[in-house]
């Protein structure tokens, strides 16, 4: 279990947010949501230990209870871009986390290998980002943060690059490769239907510095959320988003 | 085929260049001593080549030397300044007037000081090349995309690693960039560097046919040394190729 405690975020002095706390599950998929400006980047950075230099932050991160240092092993972190590297191949691209950590790169690219076609990139392997496609590419990307071996991730709006198309296939196919290999998720997202469709939980931030404006549980099974049954929490969520 | 398309027009330039300069030579009876025709400098090219060839054989050495001894400067300098940002600041404004000294006044005191030897030609050309490819590579190092640096910080890459699997292969394009600016200053200083004073080389051929009133023969140089420049700047584009991710094999891949 990871929870966050007290955080406050503040930039010469104005706070970008303040006090907020939340939990993460291992195996639950939460999805931070809140108008633009609000900090939810900010929230996920300082998590990952990247927070810009200008941001002051005062809080503390506790794994089962333990404080822990930023950047941790346990924390897996996916910037809003895919961020593959156009001079590594895509096996290389993906066996970056386990190099980084100190893996040989024959080795790492050995533990990589097997994943490839439960990630549809079985023929993928040798060739550069610029040469697949935009669904590809994210699947790459997936694939760098879950070889990692972290058992929480930190996702920053990972479709907000694809079309609508491969977006709406390509939250299903998270959704399924995290039943596999379960991790607690932390996804920043600016798009209700993907937080409704694929989240155990609902964070939503408000406007201004404060607490959470709402921690709302989905506890519907992904498989039974039709529009129908997602039309009463999605009007929740807008006028939430609309109020703070 | 597309090799031809692209240097057609370039080819198509100079040949038309080189028709109105003989034209006008004839046309206009111009004394050879004075501006020989296209025709009279490649006469003069192949009755000389015997003696042009060890010159350009010491030019090339001279500029070669140089230019790698600079290329290697310039890469240990631009780490070092990459990690220092405090010598970055210090050492950028005396690198940059170092750029504004004058090399007709460099380079006799060079000689003065280093004597008629190598070391004050490379010296010349280290002057003259290194800066380039110092800015173009510490300009290359800021390149590198914010997501890229968070992605390995993230990661727990310490600043070494992250220098050496982001930061440098980005600067790629912007190195050979320098590279290519520098290697078009490499001959001409290491020519300049000859003429102030030197045993052989094309920049001694140049003086001694220049005092000998043979226009001729310093057009002859100069097409050598262009030829120098250019074969400089073939080789540096193949490298640039054959060490090229993007030199791969044909797009295969889903649309």
């Amino acid at each position: 279990m990871l929870r966050v405690e007290g955080l406050t975020l503040s930039v010469k002095g104005r706070a970008l947010v303040t006090d907020f706390s939340c939990t993460l599950e291992v195996g639950q998929i939460t999805c931070l949501i809140g108008p633009s400006g609000c900090g939810k980047t900010s929230v996920l950075k300082w998590l990952a230990g990247i927070l810009a230099p200008g941001i002051d932050a005062e809080g503390a991160l506790l794994l089962n209870g333990q404080a822990i240092p930023r950047p941790h092993c346990a924390l897996a972190y996916q910037p809003q871009s895919d961020a593959l590297f156009p001079w590594l191949t895509i096996a290389g691209n993906a066996a970056l986390g386990l190099e980084v950590a100190g893996t040989g790169p024959a080795a790492a690219r050995a533990k990589v290998r097997p994943f490839f076609p439960d990630f549809g990139l079985e023929t993928c392997e040798d060739l550069y980002p610029d040469q697949i496609s935009g669904g590809m590419r994210q699947r790459a990307a997936f694939l760098r943060t879950i070889v990692q071996d972290s058992r929480f991730i930190l996702l920053d709006e990972p479709f907000s690059a694809l079309d609508a198309v491969t977006r709406l296939k390509m939250q299903g196919w998270l959704c399924d490769r995290l039943a596999r290999v379960p991790r607690g998720v932390l996804m920043v997202t600016h798009d209700l239907h993907e937080a409704t469709q694929m989240a155990d939980r609902l964070l939503v931030m408000s406007a201004g510095p404060g607490p959470l404006a709402a921690d709302i549980p989905i506890t519907t099974p992904r498989q039974n959320r039709s529009e129908a049954a997602l039309a009463e929490i999605r009007t929740t969520l807008k006028n939430l988003l609309l109020e703070t | 085929m597309p090799l031809v398309k692209s240097i057609l027009p370039t080819l198509l330039l100079g040949a038309a260049f080189l028709l109105t300069w003989q034209l006008y030579c004839a046309m206009a009876a111009v004394s050879p001593l004075i501006l020989p025709a296209p025709t009279d400098v490649l006469r003069a090219l192949v009755v000389e080549r015997a003696a042009l060839a060890p010159h350009a054989i010491s030019t090339i050495g001279v500029a070669t030397l140089g230019f790698s001894t600079s290329v290697a400067f310039a890469f240990v300098a631009s780490v070092t300044l990459h990690f220092s940002p405090w010598l970055q600041r210090g050492l950028m404004p005396l690198l940059v007037a170092s750029q504004t000294i004058p090399l007709v006044a460099l380079a006799p005191l060079m000689i003065l000081w280093f004597g008629f030897g190598i070391l004050p030609k490379v010296l010349l050309v280290i002057l003259v090349t290194f800066f380039p490819i110092l800015v173009s590579l510490l300009s290359g190092y800021g390149r590198v995309p914010q997501a890229y640096l968070d992605l390995l910080k993230a990661m727990r890459a310490g600043s070494w690693a992250i220098f050496r699997r982001a930061t440098l292969p980005t600067a790629r394009p912007s190195f050979f960039a320098g590279l290519k600016i520098s290697a078009t200053y490499a001959i001409v200083a290491t020519i300049f560097a000859e003429y102030a004073g030197a045993r052989q080389g094309l920049g001694i051929y140049i003086l001694t046919a220049k005092n000998s009133f043979r226009a001729d023969l310093v057009l002859a140089a100069v097409v050598v040394s262009a030829g120098l420049t250019l074969s400089l700047l073939a080789a540096l584009r193949l490298i640039e190729g054959l060490t090229d991710p993007a030199q791969r094999k044909s797009r295969n891949a889903e649309g």
